[in-house]
């Protein structure tokens, strides 16, 4: 076995797979960095010394862009592709194209962050491009779809497995939000004007932006799990009755949730209730993930104890079960009249991106690691210090922005006894700084852990590399004597 | 294919759908958990719940408007007698439920009357009106004035003045107070580098030293004291005879020790002191010390109320 696959073809294209590994993770620790960079801002405004590219204002998209797209997005293509491989028995189609996705969205990346520190920013949220970065970014878009459905196309194996399903439906909707969110016009080679106006511009955005949240962040990155859990685990996946219900259901719902977003401006009411019900309909569907990858190890919770890959995979589980729940809650009107405008809406996405998106991630990764490398993993003792670096990363930045969001909230509707506001605004900065202190050392921790697994994946390389030459020098001497 | 029937099955009576990708990759076809089953249709019945209560679905040109009301009082347009009534719940009238029903409203709106009604002098002697003022006021300054001149009002040396201290720059009459607020300022003084030679700059900065008791009198500042007081400086056409500023024109007071721009209580000897005030009377100021008029951003009754809670901030001279 061993020897076959060491020199010839591959069966699988996994050349790409791992170099979108290993872009994620470059794209992850700069942008993790970043993210601590201006968390400490926030808490110490005079680290942006007076330089325009190093404000908070250019930071932020250059952070989101680079977690969400630079290491989630490469990390979903690197996944993706050796899914959808692995479950179709088939080689990935039209390999030029797929190195087509490769620098085109690596480029993409680099350039949209860049643009950003110079000024330049389409002011959508997450949606930061400006147009020409648009257009190429769906050029590439449209290649990943070409690639991933023809291999899915040429599969061997008669049924599509249920992670090809979310990546599909990821596929198809995100490419849907991105060009209809971005339709503008331009005025200039960095600089255009929305074709929508006013409230109808925000719903757009956000139907968008809600949706980056539940088809990016969500759908695709179930489709990790549903391939990745039930692997490492050597178990079969829970339900697949679950898996058909919550599918479809995620999918339909999902699209109407995005005005939850816009409670309490100019969107009219009844477009603040629906958004609110298809967000608490929305529970239950999230919920059905967890339950299929929490449950999958169902008789073998055994191997939380010896499996750190696993601890990561089901603490992402449960960090999804938890912010599923807790955006449903936020959505409600009345709730969302405290939580709205403050860090509470901040520490909610970080604990989906931070527990759940990256530590299904890094589980993923560790468990691809040894398989891409044909080697074994460097070290399981860092995978557990990696693990408890990231909890208590994610730990500390979810309370401290709790108590900050929490905090302002009740500080921003608190009278004294005329009925006039106690606090003024800048009396609720004040009152955050020590919270913002706490959040950046959360992650600071949650660097620290990334940094970690970085050191071991390298350390797994170099052993592979090893590994080869070595294997190479056998045969050689053996053809040699022959 | 081959590896359909799985040894890891456990159970025995949940059956795999019989599908295996990549060598072990099944799936079990248990039914939906009943919980969650249950769950998902509590979660429906509640938003068929939140339907009727709130505005919800489109329907042709209007839209569902919900059953749930609010209600708050009014003035009758026909008798103008205030009575409870009923309306829709909406953003809107959330919102005038909200004003109309807040803790204390009451008295808050008969205060808010009364210092409409009142004079600045009678609400400056009044206690419980100053009260009141400073419970507004707060708020109004945090968030209108306190980005340039501090939470506290203590401004920010040689950019904003300082609001708690004596010295009023346009004076501290509650009419020039308002005026300031309502029409803004404008802080000019003319830059004296071109006009005057290095060394009558020195004189002209000794003397201002002396005229708040920085130093004391000496043949420098006597020199400077004529040209302060002569046609070559003229300093006195808007300082003033005495030094001690004129409001009309925002011109400082030079004798008190309160120094609004040239930073000389930071300095460490009398050179340094001496070089600040000489620099600041060389290039003068121009375009650097505004105040943005409130009159359009502001209620008249707001400025009102800030004016009266920055004169209490300053306690000031009368």
């Amino acid at each position: 076995m061993a020897q076959s696959s060491a020199l010839p073809v591959e069966q699988y294209n996994f050349d790409i797979v791992r170099r979108f590994m290993i872009v994620s993770m470059v794209y992850g620790i700069i942008g993790m960095s970043v993210g601590v960079y201006i968390a400490c801002e926030l808490a110490w405004p005079f680290l942006n010394f007076d330089i325009p590219a190093l404000t908070f204002g250019r930071l932020r998209p250059v952070h989101t862009s680079l977690v969400i797209f630079g290491f989630g997005g490469s990390a979903l293509f690197a996944t993706a592709y050796y899914i959808v491989q692995r479950t179709c028995q088939a080689r990935l189609a039209f390999p030029w194209l797929a190195e087509f996705t490769f620098w085109g969205w690596t480029a993409g990346v680099a350039l949209g962050v860049i643009t950003y520190m110079a000024g330049f920013s389409q002011g959508r949220e997450y949606a930061e491009f400006e147009w020409p970065l648009d257009i190429a970014i769906t050029l590439v878009w449209v290649a990943y779809i070409v690639v991933y459905v023809e291999t899915l196309r040429r599969r061997t194996q008669p049924h599509i497995y249920v992670a090809n399903w979310f990546f599909l439906a990821f596929l198809l909707a995100v490419a849907l939000l991105h060009i209809f969110n971005n339709l503008a016009v331009p005025s200039g080679l960095l600089k255009s004007y929305s074709l929508f106006a006013g409230v109808q511009d925000a719903m757009t955005q956000w139907w968008y932006g809600h949706n980056a949240v539940g088809f990016f962040l969500t759908a695709a990155f179930l489709g990790m799990m549903y391939y990745f859990v039930p692997k490492q685990a050597g178990r079969p996946v829970y339900s697949y009755r679950l898996s058909i219900i919550h599918f479809w259901a995620l999918i339909f719902l999902y699209m109407w949730a995005g005005g939850h977003h816009l409670h309490w401006t100019a969107l009219p009411d009844w477009v603040s209730s629906l958004s609110a019900t298809f967000s608490i309909l929305l529970l239950m569907p999230s919920w059905g993930g967890m339950i299929n990858g929490i449950m999958t190890l169902s008789g073998a919770w055994d191997k939380l104890r010896s499996d750190p890959i696993m601890l990561f995979l089901i603490t992402s589980l449960s960090f999804y079960g938890m912010s599923t729940f807790e955006g449903p809650l936020m959505s409600l009107k009345s709730v969302n009249a405290l939580s709205h405008y403050t860090d509470w809406t901040i520490g909610h996405v970080h604990s989906g991106a931070l527990g759940w998106v990256a530590l299904v991630s890094f589980g993923s990764f560790y468990h691809l690691m040894p398989r891409l490398y044909e080697t074994k993993l460097y070290s399981q003792t860092l995978v557990y210090v990696h693990f408890w670096l990231a909890t208590i990363g994610i730990v500390l930045y979810i309370t401290s922005m709790w108590v900050a969001g929490i905090g302002q909230g009740l500080m921003l509707r608190s009278f004294d006894d005329y009925g006039n506001l106690a606090y003024t605004f800048i009396e609720t900065v004040e009152f955050m700084h020590t919270p913002y202190v706490w959040r950046a050392l959360g992650g600071a921790f949650f660097v620290a852990g990334v940094l970690v697994m970085a050191y071991n994946m390298v350390m797994t390389v170099r052993a592979s590399q090893r590994e080869r030459a070595a294997l190479e020098a056998k045969l050689a001497a053996k053809l040699a004597k022959a | 294919m081959s590896e359909q029937t799985s040894e890891k099955q456990t159970t025995g009576a949940v059956q795999t759908t019989g599908h295996a990708w990549d060598g072990d990759l099944q799936e079990y076809n248990n039914p939906l958990p009943r919980w969650w089953l249950w769950c998902f249709y509590g979660t429906a019945v509640f938003s068929v719940l939140y339907w009727f209560i709130y505005p919800s679905w489109p329907v042709g040109q209007t839209w569902l408007k919900g059953f749930g009301s609010v209600s708050y009082t009014v003035a009758d347009k026909a008798t103008g007698k205030e009575k409870e009534q009923e309306f829709r719940w909406n953003t809107r009238s959330l919102l005038l439920e909200d004003l109309s029903d807040a803790a204390n409203n009451q008295q808050r709106k008969d205060m808010l009357a009364k210092v409409q009604a009142a004079q600045y002098d009678q609400i400056l002697k009044d206690p419980k009106m100053m009260e009141f003022v400073r419970s507004v006021g707060k708020g109004l300054f945090g968030d209108n004035c306190a980005a340039c001149h501090g939470r506290g009002g203590q401004g920010v040396a040689g950019m904003y003045p300082n609001l708690t201290d004596d010295d009023w720059l346009w004076g501290s009459d509650m009419e020039q107070i308002h005026q300031t607020l309502a029409q803004g300022r404008k802080g000019y003084m003319p830059a004296f580098g071109p006009v005057l030679k290095p060394e009558q700059l020195d004189d002209v900065a000794e003397y201002v030293l002396v005229l708040s008791s920085e130093t004391a009198s000496n043949e420098a500042s006597e020199r400077g004291k004529a040209i302060f007081h002569g046609q070559v400086g003229g300093c006195y056409y808007c300082h003033g005879a005495d030094a001690k500023g004129v409001p009309s024109q925002g011109a400082a007071n030079l004798t008190d020790r309160i120094w609004a721009i040239a930073d000389v209580p930071g300095q460490k000897n009398l050179q340094d002191k001496k070089n600040v005030v000489k620099n600041f009377i060389a290039t003068g100021v121009n375009n650097t010390r505004i105040m943005p008029p409130w009159k359009d951003r502001l209620s008249p009754t707001d400025i009102k109320l800030l004016a009266v809670y920055v004169r209490q901030l300053g306690g000031g001279k009368q």
